[in-house]
């Protein structure tokens, strides 16, 4: 690109050092706050002091980081999904809905069958089942991609309408089997006890947060090391090159996206296990799934990255929803703009740690490309 | 049943396909030049927060959707640089001007939440021509910008099919490498055609907003209307004059809903009912990905790939 005669263009760099690694997502962070503050200080709050406020309701106090942990926990599972598929460029991108139906299938089990199951395997059966539904609800875009070749991005999308009127349909507009019989107030059915883990003492962080930490590790040595995992990667690479080596596209579009359905899933199950207990719509309110794609896109698809993010993004919410309750109330949506401005800047910053930017004279006269 | 409940309801399916159109036209556009933004619901959400605050602050209906096209120009300009000058993913690009643009949107638009829409956009008095039994309310009863939307369909497939730029554009998005052999910053088109696309998809926010919205409320304003655009672009073979019979079809799957209610028509729940304009969309979707309609389809063939001249 020329401007006047200054040469501006972009050089791809051999190797990163390494605090750029770094750079990219705390100086996105820093735009972030910086744009979330113009608007702040435009609707008549002060940028620093609501931050400093966020920042101890979503981080530094006790009670905001345990809230935090849990909050990122089905947060965790979302940004694992994303990242297990988009990494492979398969851009799924109906989590969200994904995740209520994880919702719906553990509690189904979670009422229907965890009173018939040992004590021991009614957690594990419950958040089996959610992740199971999760991947049945990909599995018609995952199908029509890997058969037909459509793009999976819009069909995934479309289904997330779908999965959030099927939720309003259980428990407002039904009095079938989710909802709760005993009362008239539309509410969720409660699973049985034996489904249901408690919180660590007074907080509200729950022992699936371990669950969602093992996952990531898991998935991060389990891609690195398998042969599944090196199939994925050269796919991503090349899916040429995967062709010619015999490795089966199909095979490989269809379980990566179920896979990544079943972790979305996973993620309204762990909310079903933890603090919900029952099929609540209040999940169709926080976006966790559309935010998984954030958190994903932001720890560059890295798994246990994904942790980091997503506890960082988790705190954002926490933070922001504590600002509603002050004097000078601030909306909780100010959280959602702070995640996209990250997205927008680490998407930008990214660029800059792959090249380098040369700004170069030109010679009047020379017309350079 | 009444039969005028179904002139009522396609008459509202045309209404509804304005921003549809709208929305399927800077979609198009953009594509054609080969960059994907997925951003068109944030867009749309912004457009339309946009034109309530400013038609709530000033009275100006024009300077509303003004602005609103702005706003669309502002957001797609972020696209295109992403997109374009630092190449970066154009899917999450557009995701996270969707994100974006749905935090910013409740953000600004919570001190009217619930407000009644200050100006509105009101239908045009055709005389008699409304009058014609039918016909008349379902064709005849809208404002300018159904019209001129229809006249920009039919500009923007002469343009595309007719004039040298149009052709570039094409070309643009097929093959770059021959576009920039030719000597045209296919950079350029890109940028152009990005923004140009952008104006269109804030403009029918803007109009949805105050021509259709009632109150603005976050949550139910375009209700994955930027979605179905997306869908519509494909079902429309990116061809602009095709999206027209589209976005009537589409608009009369979301409109059907809010008839049946409205008429208390119990054959399905309500929730059940809301799905059908998404599965309806996601049927079009799989009906079009059989290998013969592909052939018939031809997306733009670069679509999301960007340029880079190759000098080594």
């Amino acid at each position: 690109m020329i401007i006047g005669n200054v040469r501006i263009e972009l050089e791809p760099r051999l190797s990163s050092p390494k605090w750029l690694y770094a750079a990219v997502p705390v100086g996105s962070l820093l735009f972030a706050f910086i744009v979330g503050g113009v608007f702040l200080a435009l609707t008549g709050h002060s940028p620093i002091g609501t931050f400093s406020l966020l920042i101890d309701r979503g981080y530094t106090s006790t009670k905001g980081i345990t809230n935090t942990l849990g909050t990122a926990t089905p947060l965790i599972c979302t940004g694992l999904a994303a990242a297990f598929a988009f990494r492979m460029n398969l851009f799924n991108i109906g989590e969200e809905g994904q995740m209520y139906l994880g919702m719906i299938g553990s509690a189904w089990a979670g009422i229907a069958i965890a009173g018939h199951l040992p004590g021991f395997a009614a957690v594990p059966v419950t958040l089996l089942f959610g992740a199971l539904t999760g991947a049945l609800w990909v599995l018609v875009p995952a199908l029509l991609r890997a058969k037909l070749g459509t793009s999976e991005i819009v069909s995934s999308l479309l289904l997330n309408y779908v999965a959030l009127n099927l939720v309003n349909y259980f428990i407002f507009g039904s009095r079938g089997f989710f909802r709760d019989p005993t009362t008239s107030f539309p509410q969720g059915r409660l699973i049985e006890e034996s489904a249901r883990l408690s919180s660590f003492g007074t907080t509200r962080t729950y022992p699936t947060v371990i669950i969602a930490v093992l996952l990531a590790i898991g998935l991060y040595w389990f891609m690195k090391r398998s042969n599944y995992g090196y199939e994925t990667a050269v796919f991503a690479d090349s899916p040429n090159t995967a062709r010619y080596a015999g490795m089966s596209a199909t095979r490989l579009t269809l379980s990566v996206l179920l896979f990544s359905g079943a972790l979305a899933g996973l993620a309204g199950a762990m909310y079903v296990v933890g603090p919900a207990g029952k099929v609540d719509p209040g999940l169709l309110q926080i976006g966790l799934g559309y935010a998984g794609i954030v958190v994903a896109a932001l720890a560059r698809y890295n798994f246990v990255a994904v942790v980091l993010t997503a506890i960082l993004f988790a705190g954002l919410r926490e933070g922001g929803a504590s600002l509603q309750i002050s004097s000078n109330p601030v909306p909780i949506s100010i959280a959602v703009v702070l995640q996209g401005a990250v997205l927008l800047f680490a998407l930008g910053g990214e660029v800059f740690r792959r090249n380098r930017l040369r700004i170069r004279r030109v010679e009047q006269g020379v017309k350079a490309a | 049943m009444n039969s005028n409940v179904w002139i009522l309801t396609f008459a509202d399916a045309f209404s509804i396909a304005t921003t549809l159109i709208l929305a399927t036209l800077g979609a198009i556009l953009t594509e054609r030049s080969g960059v994907i933004n997925l951003g068109v619901e944030g867009i749309l959400l912004m457009g339309a927060v946009t034109a309530f605050l400013v038609g709530d602050g000033t009275g100006n209906l024009w300077l509303a959707l003004v602005l609103a096209v702005l706003v669309g120009v502002a957001m797609s300009a972020v696209h295109a640089v992403l997109a374009i000058t630092l190449r970066a993913n154009q899917i999450v690009a557009g995701l996270a001007l969707v994100i974006f643009g749905n935090g910013l949107s409740q953000f600004i638009g919570k001190p009217v939440e619930g407000k009644t829409r200050p100006v509105s956009i009101e239908p045009l008095n055709l005389g008699p021509l409304s009058d014609i039994p039918v016909i008349g309310p379902i064709v005849f009863g809208h404002d300018i910008f159904t019209y001129l939307t229809w006249a920009g369909a039919l500009v923007c497939s002469l343009y595309l099919n007719r004039t040298r730029p149009g052709l570039v554009l094409r070309a643009t998005g097929d093959a770059p490498a021959t576009v920039d052999a030719q000597g045209v910053s296919v950079a350029r088109v890109r940028f152009v055609h990005t923004i140009i696309g952008g104006a269109l998809m804030g403009l029918a926010g803007g109009w949805f907003m105050l021509a259709r919205g009632t109150a603005w409320s976050q949550a139910a304003t375009t209700n994955g209307i930027g979605w179905i655009a997306l869908s519509l672009v494909v079902f429309a073979a990116w061809r602009p004059l095709r999206a027209i019979a589209g976005a009537v079809l589409f608009g009369f799957t979301l409109q059907v809903p809010f008839t049946l209610q409205g008429q208390q028509i119990n054959i399905l729940p309500p929730e059940i009912v809301q799905m059908l304009p998404y599965l309806a969309t996601l049927f079009v979707l799989v009906m079009l990905s059989t290998p013969r309609a592909r052939k018939l389809l031809g997306a733009p063939k670069m679509l999301g790939q960007p340029f880079v001249r190759d000098e080594r």
